[in-house]
């Protein structure tokens, strides 16, 4: 497993900038101080059963 | 009772047929095989369809789950999968279902750069084999001439994207039947009907008033009877317009004449109606059924001459 957790990019819900947050971090924007943040897809692929 | 044979030779009689509409009389034979061949058809004659899909990207406003469900609905032409195999009882592939005996891949890649919504349809599918591809909506509303479809429009909607949105992903088809999931069943619609057999009791008819005669032809909901127009005799003109709805025997105990008019349906003599998705065409499908029919049967067989254990056979019911 990881060792240490990677950081996590989010999206600003105000100015849109990008964010990058470890946890215990204050979930705010470093940019605007906007305090919802959404999470950005993630790069690998998803596998569904198309049912 | 041994010897004793209730073996049957049913007929066939085509009264019209399409890539995608069939219709049939079924002779000398009972309900038990109509029904069979019915059920058969939309339950068990094998289609292929999408089955796995893995997204790699998906900007667009619905989410996968819901694209991987869209795909899955489409109706793939399916000419070839009786002769392909179950990805479950495939060797080549150990179970894994990607293999080309019994699997075709899909790829699907687009992205909106236009101020324009695009349509991503099922003609954005790229199939690896060229005898598995989408159904062609467009080309075949075309050769069948039915109104109301917009031959601009193409293929089958799976989402729209707006300015910067992609859709990028790989699908895996599957042979299937319609019991495990409804998209791999063939069949639009596929009912029938008992040949209904109207006897009218002329002599009864004929102590009824021209006034009556109308009275009593108005009473079917549907155009089953009609009034000669030389000689006032009331006529059969549709015998399967008749959908067994008894209107015209209740009329006739109502104006005080029961036993007016006599109506049994065949016991033998069913007339089929089969309707296709485009999987496969309609025709073949009631081929397909029976040769299925005849698998099952040859299962039942097997298992008469070795030791009559019901464990195997309820598993392949």
């Amino acid at each position: 497993m990881d060792s240490q957790p990677e950081p996590v990019s989010y999206i600003c819900g105000d100015c849109g900038g990008e964010n990058t947050l470890k946890p215990a971090d204050v979930i705010q924007c470093r940019e605007c101080g906007y305090r919802i943040l959404y999470k950005k897809r993630t790069r690998r692929i998803v596998q569904y059963e198309a049912r | 009772m041994e010897g004793v044979s209730y073996q049957r030779f049913p007929k066939i009689k085509i009264r019209e047929m399409k890539d995608d509409y069939f219709k049939f009389e079924l002779r000398e034979t009972d309900a038990s095989m109509a029904n069979a061949l019915r059920r058969v058809m939309i339950a068990e004659v094998p289609t292929i369809a999408i089955d796995l899909v893995e997204i790699e990207a998906n900007s667009s406003v619905l989410n996968d789950e819901f694209i991987a469900h869209r795909l899955g609905l489409i109706p793939l032409v399916s000419d070839d999968a009786m002769g392909m195999r179950f990805s479950r009882d495939c060797d080549a592939c150990d179970g894994d279902g990607q293999c080309e005996y019994c699997s075709v891949e899909f790829h699907l890649n687009v992205r909106c750069d236009s101020d324009q919504t695009l349509d991503v349809t099922s003609n954005d599918l790229r199939s690896t084999e060229p005898r598995v591809i989408p159904v062609d909506v467009a080309s075949r509303s075309l050769a069948s001439e039915s109104g109301g479809y917009d031959s601009q429009e193409r293929g089958i909607i799976i989402v729209k994207l707006r300015r910067g949105q992609e859709l990028r992903l790989r699908a895996i088809a599957r042979k299937g039947i319609g019991k495990d999931h409804a998209k791999w069943s063939p069949a639009a619609t596929v009912t029938f009907l008992y040949e209904p057999e109207i006897h009218i009791n002329e002599e009864l008819m004929e102590t009824l008033t021209l006034e009556e005669k109308r009275s009593w032809v108005e009473s079917s909901p549907t155009k089953v009877f009609d009034i000669d127009p030389d000689t006032y005799q009331v006529k059969v003109v549709d015998p399967e317009a008749y959908s067994y709805d008894e209107e015209v025997i209740k009329k006739a105990e109502a104006m005080g004449k029961p036993g007016l008019v006599e109506i049994y349906a065949k016991e033998d003599s069913f007339i089929f109606t089969v309707e296709s998705t485009g999987a496969i065409k309609a025709y073949q499908m009631v081929i397909n059924a029976i040769e299925i029919i005849k698998q099952k049967l040859d299962a039942v067989r097997l298992q008469d001459s070795e030791e009559p254990d019901m464990g195997e056979l309820t598993q392949h019911l």
